[in-house]
């Protein structure tokens, strides 16, 4: 799948015809505008799929492509490139905050190379059970994830009552502790994987996507349960 | 997006919610988790020896309203019904009776595990065979 996204189809430029990537926004060539794309995010921004990309770079190629899109500069252009200029926009808004941050980067490049992150759990048409489809969670994990759970309601229901037992409350702020640290290590573990992946050696991309999509499940976990003790002890 | 009454209704009045003695030998208890969003899930049954009957069914769900009412659900269900029977409920049912929309089917596919985590640990427990059973489920 990959490949056929580095080899973009070519499209012809309406204005000059001439050939160029479909997920250009603008004519390499004549330097037109052109319609909003079906390609990917990366390549709205002139870059190859890649985990590590130089973020400085990407802020700057995001301000100079709004501004070369901004409608104002269309204002005695065609209606076809006034539109285009609006939807060029939101594509690229889009874009940029996908690719910025490195979740959302990590979960939009698993899904373009066809590694889900979000077990797709459909119902099919016979009425079979999607059970087995799931991806299965650490038992281990889940043990911990749960015991947590439990502390933060015993402490959301002392709150509630009005009473603020420091027990427990030392317990959770050592709970956050712990969690924060096992969220740094997912995502030490995360870039580890990155690295990997970017090498392009396509023997070593499949065990790094599954890799991957088994980091972001556990982070789910995590980070919500960071949020949730968060919350309690930040009021 | 709006729940349905039917999940609003069990989000508001969970049924069964609590905890079974997961060391007791008739209890089974089941730990299930949705990677997709982080919610956490735990079924337990508590089952008669001799007739095999799910008498008292327990949960306790770290999620959504989706996944509140689809355990709670899950626990009215299977109260009363052999293990065997229990097993033939699918997360389809789930997703007809709650009127869940498409993004939230994991939820019920959470509670159809939940079940069978919750069996599947009686009958280790037990010493139960499973294989006829598990055959009779498909």
């Amino acid at each position: 799948m990959l490949k056929v996204l580095e080899n973009a189809v070519p499209v012809a430029c309406w204005s000059c015809s001439v050939a160029h990537n479909e997920s250009t926004l603008f004519c390499p060539h004549c330097s037109k505008i052109q319609p909003p794309s079906v390609g990917d995010y990366f390549s709205a921004f002139g870059l190859q799929p890649r985990l590590s990309i130089d973020l400085a770079a990407l802020e700057l190629e995001f301000h100079r492509l709004s501004r070369r899109l901004h409608p104002d500069r269309f204002a005695r252009a065609t209606d076809n490139e006034k539109q285009w200029s609006l939807a060029d926009t939101a594509l690229l808004n889009d874009a940029y905050r996908t690719l910025k941050d490195p979740l959302r980067r990590t979960e939009y490049l698993l899904k373009l190379v066809g590694a889900e992150t979000n077990g797709s759990a459909a119902v099919s048409g016979d009425g079979e059970s999607t059970a087995k489809k799931q991806r299965k969670t650490p038992a281990d994990l889940l043990e911990e994830v749960f015991d947590l759970n439990m502390q933060i309601e015993e402490m959301r229901m002392a709150k509630k009552s009005g009473r603020d037992d420091p027990q427990l409350r030392e317990s959770l702020r050592m709970a956050q502790e712990k969690f924060e640290g096992m969220v740094g290590a997912v995502d030490r573990d995360l870039r580890a994987q990155w690295a990997i992946w970017d090498t392009g050696d396509e023997s070593a991309r499949k065990p790094a996507e599954r890799a991957m999509v088994a980091l972001l499940d556990r982070r789910r976990y995590l980070s919500n349960l960071v949020r949730d003790v968060n919350e309690i002890l930040g009021d | 997006m709006a729940y349905s009454d039917k999940v609003v209704d069990h989000y508001n009045n969970p049924r069964n919610v609590g905890t079974l003695d997961k060391n007791a030998a008739e209890v089974g208890t089941g730990l299930v988790g949705a990677p997709e969003c982080g919610d956490v899930m735990r079924l337990q049954i508590k089952v008669n020896p001799e007739t095999q009957v799910i008498e008292e069914a327990r949960f306790k769900t770290f999620g959504c309203g989706s996944a509140i009412a689809s355990s709670s659900l899950a626990t009215e269900w299977i109260k009363g019904r052999t293990v065997d029977d229990a097993l033939s409920i699918k997360n389809t049912d789930i997703v007809k009776e709650l009127s869940l929309p498409p993004v939230k089917i994991h939820c019920s596919v959470l509670a159809e595990d939940a079940i069978r985590a919750a069996i599947g640990d009686w009958r280790k427990k037990n010493g139960v065979a499973s294989e006829t059973a598990e055959a009779q489920a498909k």
